[in-house]
Parts: structure tokens; C-alpha cells; sequence
């Protein structure tokens, strides 16, 4: 039996200021409810064959993400309906936290609303009925009641099933047939049926992943097949399960660790699996909002919304291609002395030889850049006004991609925090001096600032520059946790991309977002598991979301009250 | 665009975006006096971002009037307010000691709960108490709009940088407000297509039904979680029998109740900077330029949805508390927040920016006090919250908030300048409780008790 040593994920960094708030994330920490006491009763010890430690499996409930990829696939609805719900709220930063999804008001009328736009779009013709269920597009005035009847019965056992991913229970259907027989003594055949699907979409069978379990022959509950297929299929789809799942939880494949491996590898080789990557990134990364950012056009001329928007196209290709076609590991995608480009944003960069707007692979210099972190979409992206703030730009990388908490400032330090005079020095660093030489703020600056000065040489809007206002800039730093000093933005990504931490961190990070949580102590042998692995794979990001098929968090479940 | 067919028989829809049409029906006025022994009958908050220029930089404080109680000048900044100035106190002196936390969140949380942040806020807000205790039985219980929110960082998630109203429940959950004019048009005041509008009672009918047959699912479904998800989903429920009670909660025009004047803003994207999912094609270069039409069409809905008695809570936010969005309007071409402190304090472009909220903040109150509720305007039955998250942007100080009050719900009297700046009990805490007892709750704490001495005098 091995003792893993446990704790390495989310350090919090130790300054002055530190309060134990952690700042944005929703809370929902707490061990004690819904699920396993494991780890309350002390340090649990992981690879323990007899014993599982799954962590806390709340109910989650379909992402806005979530929701329109469900109804394209359930009834070929690609209208993006979802887009009018509310935000989520921030919980876990990808939106799909289970203890950050409270129901507003305007949530749940929302629902009703999209439902009913969607149920009427796919009922609005004969076409459109005939694709629900080859029966429905016969009917008409003249059809007698029982042929209407037995047809609304086969679309109802068939919608209902996939639309609640599971087999349905009896009753389950003729309770749908009976809503759909009430509507329809007032109302048309189409409407009827729009009802039921009206009905369904508002459920919390469709909207929610329900999880009851079932207790194998060790005595552990684990998913049943088809709320495995759901898990497989959103991990990793960001959709209901496809017939191929829905055969597989139908035949037991999915009650072994194999047989969701091998679900696992085929989703991770469909097309499909890409927009969950794209989406998991674009929430990882500051690249959302840069077809927006605004920027000083007589500062920065070259500078456009639609340049913004190539530079996330950037982002978005590269890691795509390493990571599906490429070495697809983290540190290459750190490290990278490539990246991708069409004709307008090389120009931009001041690259020449590259025409056209294809995105093509382009050798970078690497005396200004260098990978992921070095782009000019995730340099500018935490920038957001016309000069650079070091500060919010080192927090990003020290927090982010390196799981370290900065605590935000309370108290008495609270009070005398105040933005620099952006007229007190012709550098970021002279602005931002008070931070490395008052005592109330240097113990926690000291971990953000010298990495954010490390990225001084980019402008905000993500351009290289030797210089500002006239000053030849020092972009000098460190990596905190590391010891490491460096010189520049390119030695400061190698000195990150080699620190264990960063990459803890990566792998925590894909945790939270695949199991929808904050992961919290309950589940310190799932990332040990998960770490190491990550490890043992020289940091292989595709077999890492393998691997998050095999943990104790996604095989199994907490022992259940219900 | 939007093509918007309206019929005489066409009305108002009540919350679940369930459009019905019933026929045209005869005012029935209350007629009843505004007495000042009676509780306040509506609440509307209005949020602006960055507080307002407390002091110039040159010891100056651009936004306190001059005078006593009584006889006094308002400011610069609150000069666009003058025409309304009988009916406005003007509280000065406070301070938001509740608001703990991140400099920005904590002030945004503890405006409206008087709490002290942990992620979010940790107690209902004011509004939502109000809600309970005044608009449950309204097609919404509380209507929350939001003009250009969620600019910055928050990308497209309900942040505590972007939140300022709190569920009135055992977790507090964050709100969020509606963003789109059109959808707000639609689901507060749409209207049915005139060929269907006989079908009115079917309709009504079938959505009953379904919510019926919805309801009933949650409710068996819950049974058989564990506590955790069974909360979870009773959570759900509520909101759901809200749709419900909805459906028995129809809106009639009267003589007052009438549609908005309808309002293209197709030049507005309500999701700027919000949509993670979008694929970077958004080329924004109108949504700014748009601001002050969209603001007021949604301060015009807002009046209406009282008017209608839709709901009679109410809250308005002006941006989020990053505010990164421009004026091209003002000829301000950075982003407000750039303004407050990013690019050094500015404070004449911050008065600027602070005397067109006032200008704002005057129209809406001048459209409440321009609707006769039998014998007294819509805004003397109701109270008028104006505030921030923080009073001087340079330091973010929270002492002497910029706060105003309007309106003569449960008594409060305008007209006045109140200042607190001597009184050892000035936290805002205080003045929370007090606007709840103006509504005839009466209690004498609320938000975070390490916080509030009772209710702060003087209001009536």
C-alpha cells in the first residue's frame, strides 16, 4: 500500500495580506454534504484497492455550452437558443461548477421561453414533423384518433429517452402521452406535440444530470451505464450521448474501467471533442473578449476588432493542432517556436512571407516569442485599457496557469491601495515601484509583479516593443515557487513551462472543469492520480482527458442517501 | 429587426414570457391617497458604477450640495436633478463599512446586503426583502435590468464584479439581470400575433398544463435525491411555481398601463464582451454609441412594469463595477474605469460622466412622477435608491457614498439634504434598515449586526 504524498494542486502562497478568501471562485467546498466523508476523517490513502475515494458528485445542471450542443442533437436545432440564459455564475471560472448553479427567475422563465421556440421550430411544418418521428408528418385532419395516438406514443418513447438519456421508468411515457392528449382537445396535432416536447426540455431529467448509481459486487455505487454514457458524452462531447453510447450503456459495456476507456479514446478521436477543448480554453485563457477589447486608435493604429479576433483564431488553432495533430504536450505547447498565422495578423506581428487568410503554421522568433503564453492574444487579453498593467497580467499567469492563490487585499491594506499615477514614470516598473518598496504591499506583489514586468516588452495590444516613452524597458523577473530570475518574457515562459506547478496546475484545472466542481480535500487522490499520471505521460494533454475517465471521481460515486 | 405588431386588443404579458391577449378593459383606479402613516409601495435601485468626485483632487467635493436641510444647492453634479429636487433627500456622510473584501466586489455586494464578502455576498439584499414583503404575488416578483454589464473580466459569467442583487433565500444567490431591450420588450409587453388572439384562454391553458406536468416531475424527482440535490432542485421549483402564479397574475392596460414606446436597438449588442462561446466575428463598434437610447428605453420599461404593477421592485445598473465600456456621446473615448483610476484619476472627465447619470437618474424620476395613481404620482407611493459601489474612484474610499433617495413611499420626505458626516452611527447598514422600515418592515438590524447600530433617523 502506497501513502501518495497529497497537496501539491492549489498553493496558497503565503503574504501579509492572506485572509483565506480566495477572491471569485464560488464556494461549495464543503465536504459534509451529499456525499463521502472521505478525507474528513483524516488523510486518506489513495490506491487502496479496497477502498475508492470518488469526492462529492453534486447534481450539475446543462451549461448554456451544454444546452444548444443538446438540442442541435436532439432535434437538429442549431439556433444557439441557450445564448438567452443568463450567465452562469463564476464558481469553478468555466461556468459548469454543480455548487455555483442557482435558478433565478429569469433563469426558469428563460427555460420556458426557449422551450417553447424550440418546440415550436420543431413543429413548424411537415418537414419538421417528419424529422421528429417519419409518422408525425402523416397526420392530418382526417387521421383517425388511435393512428394519431400510436404515433404521438412512438415519438414520446423515443424523444423522451434520449432527451432524458436513460431508459424511461413506467408511466413516464403515458404521462407524456396524457399532457400531449389534454393539449390536444384544444388545440392542433403540431401544438400538442410541441407541448411535449415544451414539457420535457423544461424537466429536470433533460436539464439536469441525474446520477442514482448502482452498487457493484465490491460494494462500490458507481454511474450506471447510461449515466456513464452522460458522463463520457458531456466531458468530453459537451453533448448527449451519441447511439453508440446509448448501445454501450445499454449492453454493460460501461460498468468496467475498460470499456469507458474505450468509449473514452473513440470520442477523443471524433471531430466532436474539438469545440469542448476550444471551449475549455476559452475560459481558461483571457482570448474571449478580444474581438472587444478597445484600444487607443491614434495610440495604436494597427490595432483593429478584427485583429483582436484573428488573435483569438490564433490561439484557438494552435492549440487545436498541437494537441490533436501535433506533440499535443503542455510544456511543447508551452514552448513552442511555432505558432499559427493568416496573411492580416502576420502583417500585423510584422511578419512577412505569409499570405492569405488560411491560418498556416509560422516559425516564431524566439528572442520575442515563444509559445502559448507569449501570443499576442493572451498577452493583450489581460489587458484592459491602453496601457499595461504588470500586476493583473503576472496575477494571470501566477494564478491561472499556475493554480497559486493570491489573496486579494483586506483590511488595513485595502485602505491604502491605489492604482499608480500613470504620469509617475515613463515605465510600467517605475509606475509600479511602490509595490517592491512599501512594505504593505511587497509581500504579496512580490509574487505577481515580477512576472508581470517579465511581459513588458508587449504593448497592449499584444505588439512587441523595445522601449516605452523613450525608456529602454527592463523586463527582468522572477517565477515565485521557483527561485528562478529571468530576463525577458521568453526565458520567464521556459522557467514556467519547466515548473512542476504549472503543470499540477494544468492538470487540476481540467479536473475542475470535467468533473464540473471546485475540487476540494476529498479529492486529493483523484489529483495525486492525475497528477502523476500527467506525469508518467510527459505532460500528454490527450492522455490526460483519458486519464479523467479513470479516476475515482469519474468511475464511482459517493456513498448516496437517497 | 424586429417588426413589432401591435393590435388594440393586444396587451401586456406577464412573467414566463407567456404572451396573452384579453379584451381591452376599463381602468379601475384605486383611488386611493398617498398617506403618509402608509408603508411604500415600490422600490427601485439605480447602480452607477465608480461612485461619483468626492474630492478633485483639489479638496473639492463635486457632488455635496451646499446649505442646510432644508434651504440648500445641489452640486454640479446633481444640478441636471434640480427640477425633481423637491422630492429627493439627499444623504450624504455615510459609509459603506460592510463592504470587506475586494475593493470593487465588496462594494458592489455590500451596497444592497450590508454584508461583507465571501465570494459573493453573504445575505439577501435589501431588494429582494422588499420583493417578498411587497411584490410576491406580482407576475415577477422583482425585475432586475442592466445597461452594457459584464465588460470586463468577468467574460460572460455572473461575477461579484458584476452583482448587486441577492436572492432573499438560504443561500443568497446571485442574481442576474436582464441585459437584451428587445427580449425585455417582448417578455414584459409582447404581444400576440391578432390572428391568435382568441385563443387566449388556450393558451393560458396549455402552459398550465405543461408547467403543471413540470412541476409534478421536480417534485418526484427531488424525493429521491439526497439533501444536497433535493435543495437543489426545490430551489428550481420555486422559480417554476413563480411562472406558475404568473399565469393568474395577467396584466390589463388601463388608462396608465399602456406600452413603452417601442425602441430599435438593433445597433446594441446586450452581449458584448459576454458571449465566451462566440467565435470572435462580433465586431462591436455601435453598442457604446447606443448607451443613452438603450438606457432610456429601459428606464421607460422599468416605469411601465411598476405602472402595470408587473412587479413593483425594480433595479437599474448602469454597467458593472469595471465599467469598461466608452462615451462617445461625452466625446470620452477611454473606458470609464480608465477614467476613475487606470489612467490616473480624472476628475473632470469622472464629473462628466457622474453628471449624465444625473441627467438619467432626473428622467426617471420625473417619468414616475408624471404617472397619476389616483391622486398621487407613481414615485410619491414608491422609494428611489441611487448609489455605488464605492465613493471616490481614485482611493475607492467608502466613506461619504454618494447615495440618494427619492420618492415619499412610507413617508420619506424630500426636499432635504441630510448630512451624517458627525454622527458616530454612519454606516450604511443603518440607512438599509431604515428604507426597510419604510415599507413597513420593522426591524432594527440588517446585513452584517457588526455593522448596524438601527435604523438611521431622519428619513421621514
Amino acid at each position: 500500500m502506497v501513502r501518495v504524498r497529497l497537496g501539491l494542486g492549489a498553493l496558497v502562497l503565503g503574504c501579509a495580506c492572506y485572509s483565506g478568501a480566495g477572491g471569485q471562485g464560488d464556494g461549495g467546498d464543503d465536504g459534509s454534504e451529499g456525499g463521502s466523508d472521505a478525507g474528513d476523517t483524516g488523510e486518506p490513502i489513495c490506491g487502496d484497492p479496497d477502498a475508492v475515494f470518488p469526492g462529492r458528485a453534486p447534481l450539475r445542471r446543462l451549461t448554456r455550452f451544454e444546452y444548444n450542443n443538446t438540442v442541435r442533437d436532439l432535434l437538429g436545432d442549431d439556433t444557439l437558443p441557450a445564448n438567452a440564459f443568463p450567465s452562469e455564475e463564476i464558481g469553478n471560472g468555466f461556468g459548469n461548477d454543480a455548487d455555483a448553479q442557482s435558478v433565478s427567475s429569469l433563469l426558469a422563465e428563460q427555460y420556458a421561453a426557449v422551450a417553447e421556440d424550440v418546440a415550436n421550430r420543431a413543429t413548424i411544418s411537415t418537414t419538421a414533423l417528419s424529422a421528429l418521428t417519419p409518422c408525425a408528418g402523416e397526420i392530418v385532419d382526417t387521421t383517425d384518433p388511435a393512428t394519431e395516438e400510436a404515433c404521438v406514443r412512438t415519438f414520446v418513447e423515443g424523444f423522451a429517452m434520449r432527451a432524458y438519456r436513460r431508459p424511461l421508468e413506467p408511466g413516464e411515457a403515458d404521462a407524456l402521452v396524457e399532457l400531449q392528449q389534454a393539449i390536444r382537445a384544444e388545440s392542433t396535432f403540431p401544438v400538442s406535440l410541441a407541448a411535449v416536447i415544451e414539457a420535457v426540455l423544461q424537466s429536470a431529467d433533460f436539464l439536469y444530470r441525474v446520477e442514482h448509481g448502482v452498487v457493484d459486487d465490491a460494494g462500490r455505487r458507481r454511474p450506471n451505464g447510461y449515466e456513464m454514457a452522460t458522463r463520457l458524452s458531456y466531458f468530453l462531447w459537451g453533448t448527449m450521448p451519441d447511439d453508440e453510447l446509448f448501445a454501450a450503456a445499454g449492453s454493460g459495456e460501461l460498468v468496467t474501467d475498460e470499456g469507458v476507456l474505450a468509449q473514452a479514446s473513440r470520442m477523443l478521436d471524433d471531430e466532436r471533442a474539438r469545440p469542448v477543448v476550444r471551449h475549455f480554453f476559452d475560459n481558461l485563457l483571457p482570448i474571449s473578449g478580444l474581438s472587444q477589447l478597445e484600444r487607443d486608435p491614434v495610440r495604436y493604429p494597427t490595432y483593429t476588432a478584427a485583429i483582436g479576433a484573428l488573435m483569438r483564431q490564433e490561439t484557438q488553432t494552435f492549440l487545436e493542432r498541437e494537441i490533436f495533430e501535433g506533440p499535443g504536450t503542455w510544456s511543447a505547447i508551452l514552448t513552442a517556436p511555432y505558432s499559427y498565422m493568416n496573411g492580416p495578423l502576420a502583417q500585423y506581428y510584422g511578419i512577412t512571407g505569409v499570405e492569405g487568410d488560411e491560418f498556416q503554421k509560422v516559425d516564431l522568433d524566439t528572442t520575442q516569442r515563444l509559445g502559448l503564453l507569449l501570443q499576442a492574444g493572451v498577452v493583450a487579453g489581460t489587458i484592459h485599457s491602453n496601457e499595461t498593467n504588470p500586476v493583473v497580467r503576472g496575477s494571470f499567469l501566477v494564478q491561472k496557469m499556475m493554480c497559486n492563490v493570491i489573496p486579494l487585499p483586506t483590511g488595513d491594506v485595502l485602505a491604502e491601495v491605489k492604482p499608480p499615477d500613470p504620469d509617475s514614470g515613463a515605465t510600467a516598473r517605475e509606475r509600479y515601484s511602490q509595490h517592491s518598496s512599501d512594505p504593505a504591499c511587497t509581500p504579496c506583489h512580490q509574487l505577481m509583479d515580477p512576472v508581470g514586468l517579465a511581459l513588458e516588452n508587449y504593448d497592449p495590444v499584444g505588439l512587441w516593443r523595445d522601449t516605452e516613452n523613450g525608456v529602454t524597458i527592463d523586463a527582468s523577473g522572477s517565477v515565485p515557487g521557483t527561485n528562478t530570475t529571468v530576463d525577458g518574457p521568453v526565458e520567464l515562459v521556459t522557467a514556467i513551462a519547466g515548473a512542476p506547478q504549472t503543470h499540477a496546475c494544468f492538470a487540476r484545472n481540467w479536473s475542475n472543469f470535467a468533473y464540473g466542481r471546485t475540487l476540494d480535500a476529498n479529492d486529493d487522490c483523484t489529483l495525486a492520480h492525475i497528477e502523476q499520471a500527467f506525469v508518467d505521460s510527459e505532460y500528454d494533454v490527450r492522455s490526460l482527458l483519458l486519464e479523467l475517465t479513470q479516476t475515482d471521481a469519474f468511475l464511482y460515486l459517493p456513498e448516496g442517501e437517497g | 429587426m424586429k417588426k413589432l405588431r401591435l393590435s388594440r386588443r393586444a396587451v401586456l404579458r406577464g412573467a414566463g414570457g407567456i404572451a396573452i391577449a384579453l379584451p381591452w378593459l376599463e381602468i379601475m383606479g384605486s383611488g386611493r391617497e398617498a398617506n403618509a402613516a402608509d408603508p411604500a409601495q415600490r422600490f427601485v435601485t439605480v447602480y452607477t458604477p465608480g461612485g461619483s468626485v468626492i474630492d478633485n483632487g483639489a479638496g473639492e467635493n463635486r457632488w455635496r450640495p451646499t446649505g442646510t436641510e432644508t434651504e440648500f444647492t445641489l452640486s454640479s453634479i446633481l444640478a441636471p436633478l434640480e427640477a425633481i429636487k423637491h422630492k429627493l433627500l439627499v444623504v450624504d456622510g455615510l459609509s459603506m463599512y460592510s463592504a470587506v473584501g475586494e475593493q470593487h466586489q465588496a462594494g458592489i455586494i455590500a451596497w444592497l446586503t450590508g454584508t461583507t464578502q465571501n465570494n459573493y455576498a453573504q445575505g439577501p439584499s435589501i431588494d429582494q426583502v422588499i420583493a417578498t414583503r411587497i411584490s410576491s404575488e406580482n407576475a415577477m416578483k422583482s425585475l432586475q435590468m442592466a445597461v452594457r454589464w459584464g465588460t470586463g473580466k468577468s467574460h460572460g459569467l455572473l461575477h461579484p464584479i458584476n452583482a448587486a442583487n441577492y436572492e432573499d433565500n438560504a443561500t443568497f444567490d446571485p442574481i442576474p439581470p436582464r441585459l437584451d431591450p428587445q427580449a425585455m420588450f417582448d417578455d414584459l409587453f409582447g404581444t400576440l400575433d391578432p390572428n391568435n388572439a382568441d385563443d387566449a384562454i388556450a393558451r393560458i391553458a396549455r402552459k398550465k398544463s405543461i408547467l403543471d406536468f413540470v412541476d409534478r416531475r421536480y417534485v418526484t424527482l427531488s424525493q429521491q435525491l439526497g439533501s444536497y440535490d433535493r435543495q437543489k432542485l426545490e430551489q428550481h421549483l420555486t422559480k417554476i411555481r413563480e411562472l406558475e402564479n404568473a399565469l393568474d397574475e395577467m396584466v390589463v392596460p388601463t388608462a396608465t398601463c399602456h406600452l413603452p414606446e417601442y425602441v430599435d436597438t438593433s445597433d446594441y449588442n446586450p452581449t458584448t464582451g459576454l458571449e465566451s462561446a462566440d467565435d470572435g466575428t462580433i465586431v462591436d463598434t455601435s453598442t457604446d454609441e447606443a448607451i443613452p437610447k438603450v438606457g432610456k428605453f429601459m428606464i421607460d420599461m422599468l416605469v411601465m412594469a411598476l405602472v402595470c404593477d408587473i412587479t413593483r421592485v425594480a433595479s437599474l445598473q448602469w454597467s458593472d463595477t469595471e465599467a469598461k465600456h466608452t462615451f462617445p456621446w461625452l466625446g470620452l473615448s477611454e473606458h470609464h474605469h480608465f477614467y476613475q483610476h487606470d489612467g490616473n484619476f480624472r476628475p473632470t472627465e469622472c464629473e462628466q460622466i457622474a453628471v449624465w447619470y444625473s441627467q438619467q437618474h432626473a428622467y426617471l424620476l420625473q417619468e414616475m412622477d408624471a404617472v397619476d395613481m389616483g391622486g398621487h404620482t407613481l414615485l410619491d407611493e414608491s422609494v428611489v435608491f441611487f448609489g455605488s459601489e464605492l465613493a471616490q474612484p481614485p482611493t475607492h474610499s467608502k466613506d461619504n457614498m454618494p447615495f440618494l433617495l427619492a420618492g415619499g413611499g412610507g413617508g420619506l420626505r424630500g426636499g432635504r439634504f441630510l448630512r451624517h458626516a458627525d454622527l458616530a452611527d454612519r454606516s450604511h447598514n443603518n440607512l438599509l434598515v431604515a428604507i426597510l422600515n419604510l415599507f413597513g418592515d420593522e426591524r432594527t438590524t440588517f446585513g452584517d449586526p457588526a455593522y448596524c447600530t438601527g435604523p438611521l433617523a431622519g428619513l421621514t
